[in-house]
């Protein structure tokens, strides 16, 4: 078969609904309200470690769908969200992107609220006369805030339900490693990708483009028998490794012996690989000694703000977290060997579908949930699809 | 010449042999025991990070591995302007501090800045020449998009 013309090229694939997405799920300006009025703001997300909130009145401020919140530490101990709002006249409370606040004063007329959203204080509360401005009644607009594993997830709907019936047993795999003993968050970065938040998402459920990475054609491809991988889906649109897989770190330059010099994290081996994807748009990935998870918040149809973590045991030795830097660093963070090329091909992905010049991505293959299936990026677009209520194969 | 030209050129040459992706031109600058660094201050987690940290052998390897991996495309340019030079822990060595630029021109000839910070140097005098003994890189700068597998 050679070249394809017009019709060839645009016409639907001839091929299970399922096996394939159009490409206006990246660009369309509809479909993207649609996201953000039946995903974004339905769904549990991840707000942040537990760990970068250590103390009471600790907060950290985060953008989702567009609009500001902040997660606080009580003096109870409990973590809360609230939209970052003043409920006065609407000016952003906290403008740092974390702190402590035993109270919070926004800056504009004194307003002051405590860290379980209620307002404290009212200059000159006297001059509202007819009462229904009192501060009894003017709290926070509080976010749901629930912790599994460590993971602050918060969730707009009111009515949604809770955080483990979004999960399930997704995270159960990592349950021991984000548990057997306290993490830290030791790295942070933020990019904001020019492409689609679900383009970001991808390039995690897509194991077959590890033939894009060096490192991975050279340490990872051939670790273990194809066969021998295990993908697993799951209720909710999550998606990840079933059974680890492997890594032979001798295979590139300056890797070999990596995990050698520090304990790996609880239930994982120095070789091990492990990554679930979690609906809609954090992925957990663990690499032995190190975990990354990432966040991507929609910004626009082709813009999205990508978050990236990577934690350590808390509380080990400078030495030992100097190691598990270098091993995050290895792959990943703006200098690692891995990330960097996987922005170039979200963002050269976005790239033709921005302009309908690709019309079809492929997600077809077919391994009997092993070697390099497609099947997370399918069970993703279903649960995308049953969401938004469009077929990602025809959503218009 | 004298320590201060000598050192300007030092700094100067050591940005120019990485914009033109000249490694052994940089390495050849390097002390033996050079090492490199990249610090970021992070202010959502209130902590100091290491994004890179190499010794010279690392330095050698990631840019012997770099034409393998897919890189940003286009070209960078390191603007310096040398804030500071005092002499450190001893009469060969000084410490220098300059504020570093970095642009980035794409394949279509538009130039973006990439990142801002410091070059936060060592320099010893060894021998007749001088050599770069460490490098620490501070960004301000802390997106820098799809990030870049090159040292800064
Ligand atoms: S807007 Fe916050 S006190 Fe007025
Ligand atoms: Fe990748």
């Amino acid at each position: 078969m050679g070249a394809r013309d017009t019709s060839s090229w645009e016409q639907v694939p001839a091929a299970p609904a399922e096996h394939f997405v159009s490409g206006l799920v990246y660009s369309d300006p509809d479909i993207y309200r649609d996201e953000s009025d039946k995903i974004f703001s339905k769904v549990w997300r991840l707000a942040c470690h537990e760990s970068e909130l250590p103390e009471a009145f600790d907060y950290r401020v985060f953008d989702h769908d567009g609009q500001s919140l902040f997660s606080i530490r009580g003096e109870d101990n409990v973590v809360r969200t609230f939209l970052n709002v003043c409920s006065h006249r609407g000016a952003k409370l906290l403008d740092q992107p974390a702190g402590n606040a035993k109270s919070i004063t926004c800056f504009y007329h004194r307003w002051t609220y405590d860290s379980q959203g209620g307002c404290t204080g009212i200059p000159r509360a006297s001059g509202y006369a007819s009462g229904s401005v009192k501060k009894e009644v003017m709290g926070l607009r509080e976010v749901r805030t629930e912790i599994l594993h460590g993971l602050a997830f918060v969730c707009m709907d009111d009515a949604a339900p809770p955080l483990g019936s979004h999960i399930g047993s997704a995270l159960d795999r990592f349950s021991e490693m984000l548990t057997g003993q306290p993490l830290e968050v030791f790295h942070y970065n933020q990019a904001i990708l020019d492409c689609n938040w679900k383009a970001w998402h991808e390039t995690n459920m897509d194991l077959y483009h590890e033939f894009m990475h060096v490192v991975l054609r050279q340490t990872q491809v051939n670790a273990m028998p194809m066969e021998d991988r295990k993908r697993i889906v799951f209720d909710g649109g999550h998606g990840g490794s079933g059974g680890d897989l492997k890594a032979a770190y001798d295979g590139y330059e300056g890797f070999a012996g990596r995990g050698d010099d520090v304990p790996p994290l609880p239930g994982m081996s120095a070789t091990d690989f492990r990554f679930v994807n979690l609906f809609p748009s954090t992925a957990i990935i663990s690499r032995g000694t190190v975990v990354r998870i990432d966040t991507v918040t929609p910004i626009g149809p082709d813009k999205a703000l990508l978050e990236m973590r990577g934690l350590g045991l808390k509380g080990e030795s400078d030495e030992h977290r100097r190691i598990r830097q270098k091993h995050h660093n290895q792959y990943w963070g703006p200098f690692g060997r891995n990330v960097p090329e996987d922005m170039v091909a979200a963002e050269s992905c976005a790239d033709s579908f921005r302009n309908q010049a690709g019309r079809y991505q492929i997600i077809a293959r077919d391994e009997k949930m092993s070697g390099q299936d497609d099947a997370i990026l399918r069970a993703f677009y279903a649960e995308w699809g049953r969401r938004v209520d469009r077929d990602p194969g025809a959503p218009v | 010449m004298s320590d201060h030209e000598a050192i300007r050129t030092l700094i100067g040459k050591s940005c120019l042999a990485l914009d033109d992706s000249d490694f052994a031109a940089y390495l050849g600058l390097c002390a033996l025991d050079f090492s490199y660094c990249i610090r970021v201050w992070s202010p959502e987690l209130r902590k100091d990070m290491i994004w890179l940290e190499h010794d010279r052998d690392g330095m050698a390897g990631l840019f012997e591995t770099l034409p393998e991996h897919l890189q940003r495309s286009g070209r960078l340019s390191r603007h310096v302007s040398i804030s500071t030079i005092e002499t450190g822990a001893s009469a060969q060595e000084f410490v220098v501090v300059s504020s570093v630029v970095v642009h980035h021109t794409d394949l279509g000839g538009r130039t973006q800045t990439l990142a801002v910070g410091r070059y936060n140097d060592t320099v010893i005098r060894e021998g007749g020449a001088v050599l770069l003994a460490t490098r620490e890189v501070t960004l301000e700068t802390r997106d820098l998009g799809i990030g870049l597998h090159v040292p800064l």
